[in-house]
C-alpha cells in the first residue's frame, strides 16, 4: 500500500454525490422523459433469424388513424448501416435479415397501443434462408453466408518464440477444449429515449443512454447523412449498462422518426424481451487452451485457439476477439506462444462489448488449465501463479515490454496469506456428504484502454461558475460506477475545494468536450486524468485572474478562499467579477492514452492492464447438484484507490456476476431463436441466492502516469471469480466443467457418469431413475 | 384508444382524483401521467421489483395493477418515503453504504425496506434477503444493500445518531 502525503478526498470512502437524488427518485433517467405532445415509437423486428426480404407493404399501417408516420430502409438517407469497429448492421434492412432482432420498419403514433397494433398491419414478404447457428460449422466450407463476404468476420493471431520447443521442453503439458455460453447484459434500465426535430434550428436533439454520446452523434449523423453538428446528443446517467449501451441501441431510430413527426418529440421505449432479444449480448466462445510447464512450474509454452459466436454483425467482434488473444496468457511471463483467434457471423443475436471484454472467456479456460497444471505437478496453485507472475517490464506473452505498473504479485500475496486459503483444508472436514466443500484461486490480466494506434483521448473543462461552483464537464457518462464522485474527488483535490464545491456535468454532446467511450475500464484513468489536468490548470487561471484584478501575492487555501494579509476573496466573488467582465474562468485538461512500443495490428497490444485474484469456497451438494458460493475474496489491483468504498461496490457486483456465469446464466438459442428472452425464464441472482460473503482488498501498486496513480478496476473484479468457482467446485468433487454454467443438471450429469459417485448417490437414493 | 375514467386514491398522503384509462398499467399511470418518475418499469412481468410501491401497507408490484385497481387504495411511491432535503432513514443508510450504482433498482429497493423495517423494525440479514429478494439487481451483488438496510434500522432504533449525508 501506499502512503501519500495528507489527501482531503483522493483515497477516502466518500459518498456518492448522486446518492440521495438516485434513492429519492429524484434523478430524471433520459428514460424516465415525456415531453409534452410525444407521439410513441415501436419497431417491427425480423421475423426469421436468416431470410431474404422480398417485399415491404407499409400502406395499411399509414392507414391506421392515429399512425403518424410508417418508416422503412427507404427512409434512410444516409449510410443505412451502423457498428463501432465495422459498419455493418443495417439501420432498417433493406434486403435480408440476419437475426431476430433485425429491424425492418418503425412506426409513430398518438399512443403505444396505435404503434403496435399498426407493426401487425406492415406486410414483409420473406424467402427463408437456413440458418447458421453453430461457429465452428459457420466457417466450414459451404456453409450458407450470413454477410455476401462469407462467416469469417475476424481473424487475429499472436505468436513469441518457438511453441513447439515450449512443449518439448515442458515436464507437464495440459491441453482441453472448453466452452462457453451467451450470457446477457440484463442492465436494469430497458432501452428508451426520446427525441425533437427542431424545425427552426434544424437540430435533433437525442435523450438516450448510451457509453459514447459523441460517438453516438456520428453514428447517427452517417445515418442521417447529416452534419453531425446538427445532431445533439445527451447520453448519461445511464441506469445499467456493462457494454450492453456501447454500441447504438435506438438512437438511429429516435433521431430517423423524429424527421417524420413534424417536429413532435418521438418516444420510444423496447419492451425486456425486445431489449434481450435485440441487443448486443456476451460471445459464447469454443477455446483449445494448452499450456506446457517445467517440473519446478516454470511456464513453457502457451497455444490457444478460439472461436466466437459473433451473432449477425461485427459491432465490436474484433476487439473482443482481440483481447481474448490478449488476456489469455493471464498475469504471467511466458517464453513461448501462439495465440489465435477467429470470429464468426451466425444468426444468433449478435455479441459485442461486454465487461470483461473477451478476456473473461480466455481467462476462464487458462486458469482452470493453469490449475490443472498444479495439481500435476503437486504444487500449490498461488505458488504457481506467483512462480509466473509478470513483473514490470517483463516482456509479453505477445511479446511487448509491459512498462506500466504491475500488482499482481502483490494481489497473490494477499491470497496466500488469507484466512480462506490457509484454512482451506482444514475446513473441508467442517462437511460431510452429500456436502463438499472446496477453494479456488485464479487471477486476471485485463487489458484496459483502446490499445494500439486506435485514438485514445479524454477530455474535461474546469469552469468557474456563479456562485463560485466549480463545474466539471466530462464527455463521460455516469452508468452506474460511480465515476462522477471519483472526479469530484480528484477536481476537489486538485482545487483544494470541500465536495460539495465542485459540480459535474456529463455525457453531452452540446454541453462537455469528447472524452472518449466510458468502456475499456479507461474512465479512471483517462477521464479521471483529463479531469485532474482541468482542475490544475483553473488553479492557474483563478491564481492568474485574482493577481490581475486584487494584484500579487495571494494564496490560495482550503475551500477556495484566496487569502493575502488576512483579507479573504472567495470564489464566489471571483466569479462575479469573472461575469461582470465577460470572462470565462476555465481550465481545460486533455489526456492521450500511451501506446506499446510495438504494434501488433488492429488495435493489439495495449499497454495498461488491470491485474485481480480472486479466491472463492463453494459448498457442492452432491443430491441436489447445488454449488453455493460460500464466501469471495476479491483482490483487485487499483493503483491508487480513489474510492474505496466505490471500488467495493464495483468488487461486490462484478463477484456476483461473475459468479452467475460460472454457476447460473445462460442466454439459449435454438435455430437463431431466443428461448428465455425475458426475466420471467432468464434467471438473474438474487439477494437470497448470490454469494453472501465478499471481502474486498485493495491492492495498489500506484500507476505512474496517472496523476494519483490509479486505473480502471470496473471489468477485472469480475472475471476470475468464475474460473475460481470452476477450480473450487473441482477442489471439491474433483470433477472438472469444461462447459459452464455449472447448473445442477450438468453437475448432477457429472457426478453420474462417475461410477463412484453414482453409486454414492444411488445409496442415497438420488440420481436414479 | 380506451376512455379514461375519474380515479380517486391516495398517494404518498394526497387524496388525488385522476383521469385514466381503468386498464392502464398503474406503473405507467405513476411515471407518465402522474410524473412521478421515481417508480422504474424494468420488465412489466413481476419478476425485477423495480416497480415496488407500498400498497394498502404492503409492497407491490406496480407493473401487474391497473390504474382501476388504484380505486380508493393508499399508495406510497419512492417520492413520498423521503426527499433529498428530508431523506428517510433507509435513504440515508443507503447513501452511507454505498449501496447505489445505477441506481434504477434502488426506488424499488427502497420501498421494499422500508416496508420491511416497518413490519420488523431489527431484521436479520437472513430476514433482509428475503425481504429484498423480489428486487433485482445487476450492480451491487446486493452486498452493501443489505448493510445499508441494517444502518437504516440502526438510524431508525436510534442506536446511532443520523450521520449527514452530503
Ligand atoms: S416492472 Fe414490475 S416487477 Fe419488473
Ligand atoms: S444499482 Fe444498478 S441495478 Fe441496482
Amino acid at each position: 500500500m501506499t502512503t501519500e502525503t495528507a489527501t482531503r478526498h483522493i483515497g477516502k470512502s466518500i459518498s456518492r454525490v448522486d446518492g440521495l437524488e438516485k434513492t429519492t427518485g429524484e434523478l430524471k433517467y433520459l428514460s424516465d422523459l415525456l415531453l409534452e405532445n410525444s407521439c410513441h415509437g415501436k419497431v417491427l423486428r425480423a421475423a426469421h433469424p436468416h431470410a431474404r426480404i422480398t417485399r415491404i407493404d407499409t400502406a395499411k399501417a399509414e392507414a391506421l388513424p392515429g399512425v403518424v408516420c410508417v418508416l422503412t430502409h427507404r427512409h434512410v438517407r444516409g449510410l443505412n448501416r451502423f457498428g463501432i469497429a465495422q459498419p455493418d448492421m443495417p439501420v432498417l434492412c433493406e434486403d435480408k435479415v440476419r437475426y431476430v432482432g433485425d429491424a425492418v420498419a418503425l412506426v409513430a403514433a398518438e399512443t403505444e397501443e396505435i404503434a403496435k397494433d399498426a407493426l401487425a398491419l406492415i406486410e414483409v414478404g420473406y424467402d427463408v434462408l437456413p440458418v447458421v447457428d453453430d461457429p465452428e460449422r459457420a466457417l466450414e466450407p459451404g456453409a450458407p453466408p450470413v454477410h455476401a463476404k462469407g462467416n469469417l468476420l475476424h481473424e487475429n493471431g499472436v505468436a513469441k518464440g518457438d511453441v513447439a520447443r515450449g512443449f518439448a521442453e515442458s515436464d507437464v503439458v495440459i491441453g482441453h477444449r472448453f466452452r462457453t455460453q451467451m450470457y446477457a447484459h440484463a442492465f436494469l434500465e430497458i432501452e428508451a429515449g426520446t427525441a425533437i426535430h427542431d424545425e427552426k434550428t434544424g437540430v435533433i436533439t437525442v435523450w438516450c443512454a448510451g457509453q459514447y454520446p459523441y460517438r453516438d452523434q456520428l453514428q447517427i449523423a452517417r445515418a442521417l447523412g447529416w452534419d453531425p453538428e446538427k445532431v445533439h446528443v445527451i447520453a448519461s446517467p445511464i441506469g445499467g449498462a456493462f457494454g450492453g449501451k456501447d454500441e447504438i441501441t435506438i438512437q438511429i431510430y429516435l433521431a430517423l422518426l423524429a424527421l417524420h413527426t413534424q417536429g413532435r418529440p418521438v418516444r420510444l421505449q423496447l419492451t425486456r424481451e425486445e431489449s434481450m432479444e435485440a441487443g448486443t449480448k456476451r460471445h459464447p466462445f469454443i477455446i483449445d487452451f494448452k499450456a506446457g510447464a517445467a517440473k519446478d512450474g516454470t511456464f513453457k509454452a502457451l497455444e490457444v485457439e478460439m472461436v466466437s459466436d459473433a451473432g449477425a454483425y461485427a459491432t465490436l467482434s474484433g476487439p473482443v476477439m482481440n483481447l481474448a488473444i490478449e488476456g489469455a496468457s493471464g498475469p504471467y511471463l511466458w517464453p513461448h506462444t501462439k495465440i489465435h483467434g477467429r470470429a464468426a457471423y451466425t444468426n444468433n443475436g449478435f455479441s459485442g462489448a461486454f465487461r470483461g471484454f473477451g478476456t473473461t472467456q480466455s481467462c476462464y479456460a487458462g486458469e482452470q488449465i493453469f490449475d490443472m497444471i498444479a495439481g500435476q505437478l503437486g504444487m500449490d496453485p498461488i505458488d504457481l501463479r506467483l512462480k509466473n507472475a509478470l513483473r514490470r517490464g517483463d516482456i509479453s506473452a505477445m511479446n511487448h515490454e509491459i512498462w506500466t505498473s504491475v500488482g499482481i504479485r502483490e494481489t497473490l500475496l494477499v491470497a496466500k496469506e488469507s484466512r480462506l486459503w490457509r484454512e482451506r483444508h482444514a475446513r473441508r472436514g467442517e462437511f460431510a456428504p452429500p456436502l463438499f466443500y472446496g477453494v479456488g484461486v485464479a487471477s486476471e490480466f485485463q487489458a484496459t484502454g483502446l490499445g494500439k494506434g486506435i485514438p485514445d483521448f479524454a477530455g474535461s473543462h474546469c469552469d468557474l461558475e456563479a456562485g463560485g461552483t466549480v463545474v466539471v464537464r466530462v464527455g463521460g457518462i455516469e452508468m452506474g460506477t460511480g465515476v462522477m464522485t471519483a472526479y469530484c474527488q480528484m477536481a476537489a483535490e486538485a482545487l483544494g475545494l470541500g465536495m460539495e464545491q465542485v459540480r459535474i456535468v456529463a455525457g453531452d454532446t452540446e454541453e462537455t468536450p469528447d472524452s472518449g467511450t466510458t468502456t475499456a475500464s479507461r474512465s479512471i484513468y483517462m477521464i479521471g486524468n483529463a479531469v485532474t489536468r482541468a482542475a490544475k490548470a483553473l488553479r492557474k487561471v483563478l491564481e492568474a485572474f485574482v493577481a490581475e484584478h486584487w494584484g500579487d501575492g495571494h494564496t490560495l487555501e482550503p475551500g477556495g478562499v484566496f487569502r493575502r494579509d488576512g483579507v479573504s476573496l472567495g470564489l464566489a466573488q471571483i466569479a462575479q467579477r469573472a461575469a461582470s467582465l465577460g470572462t470565462r474562468l476555465r481550465g481545460e485538461g486533455h489526456f492521450v492514452h500511451p501506446e506499446a512500443d510495438k504494434d501488433f495490428g488492429d488495435g493489439l497490444p495495449h499497454i495498461m492492464y488491470s491485474y485481480c485474484t480472486q479466491v472463492a469456497s463453494v459448498i457442492v451438494d452432491a443430491e441436489t447438484g447445488e454449488v453455493r458460493v460460500d464466501e469471495v475474496l476479491s483482490i483487485p489491483d487499483a493503483g491508487r484507490a480513489i474510492n474505496p468504498q466505490g471500488i467495493e461496490g464495483q468488487s461486490d457486483g462484478g463477484v456476483v456476476m461473475g459468479a452467475s456465469y460460472a454457476l447460473l446464466e445462460e442466454v439459449l438459442m435454438k435455430g437463431g431463436r431466443f428461448v428465455n428472452a425475458n426475466f420471467t425464464n432468464y434467471t438473474l441472482p438474487t439477494a437470497v441466492d448470490c454469494p453472501r460473503r465478499i471481502d474486498t482488498v485493495i491492492v495498489e501498486v500506484p500507476e505512474p502516469t496517472h496523476e494519483w496513480g490509479a486505473k480502471g478496476i470496473g471489468e477485472t473484479v469480475t472475471v476470475p471469480i468464475c474460473p475460481a468457482i470452476c477450480n473450487a467446485v473441482y477442489d471439491a468433487i474433483g470433477i472438472r466443467f469444461f462447459e459452464i454454467p455449472i447448473t445442477p443438471e450438468r453437475l448432477t450429469a457429472a457426478l453420474d457418469a462417475n461410477p463412484e459417485c453414482k453409486a454414492m448417490r444411488a445409496m442415497r437414493g438420488v440420481g436414479l431413475a | 384508444m380506451l376512455s379514461s375514467i375519474p380515479i380517486t386514491f391516495t398517494l404518498n398522503g394526497q387524496r388525488r382524483t385522476v383521469e385514466a384509462p381503468p386498464e392502464q398499467c398503474a406503473g405507467d399511470l405513476l411515471r407518465d401521467g402522474l410524473g412521478l418518475t421515481g417508480t422504474k418499469l424494468d420488465c412489466r412481468e413481476g419478476e425485477c421489483g423495480s416497480c415496488t410501491v407500498i400498497f394498502n401497507g404492503e409492497p407491490a408490484c406496480s407493473c401487474l395493477m391497473t390504474a382501476a385497481q388504484l380505486e380508493g387504495a393508499e399508495v406510497i411511491t419512492v417520492e413520498g418515503v423521503g426527499a433529498p432535503g428530508t431523506p428517510h432513514a433507509v435513504q440515508r443508510g443507503f447513501v452511507l453504504e454505498g449501496a447505489v450504482q445505477c441506481g434504477h433498482c434502488i426506488p424499488g429497493m427502497i420501498v421494499s425496506a422500508v416496508s420491511l423495517l416497518e413490519r420488523n423494525p431489527a431484521p436479520s440479514e437472513d430476514e433482509i434477503r428475503y425481504a429484498i429478494a423480489g428486487n433485482i439487481c445487476r450492480c451491487t451483488g446486493y452486498a452493501k444493500i443489505v448493510s445499508a438496510i441494517q444502518r437504516a434500522a440502526e438510524i431508525l432504533a436510534g442506536e446511532q445518531a443520523p450521520a449527514a449525508v452530503r
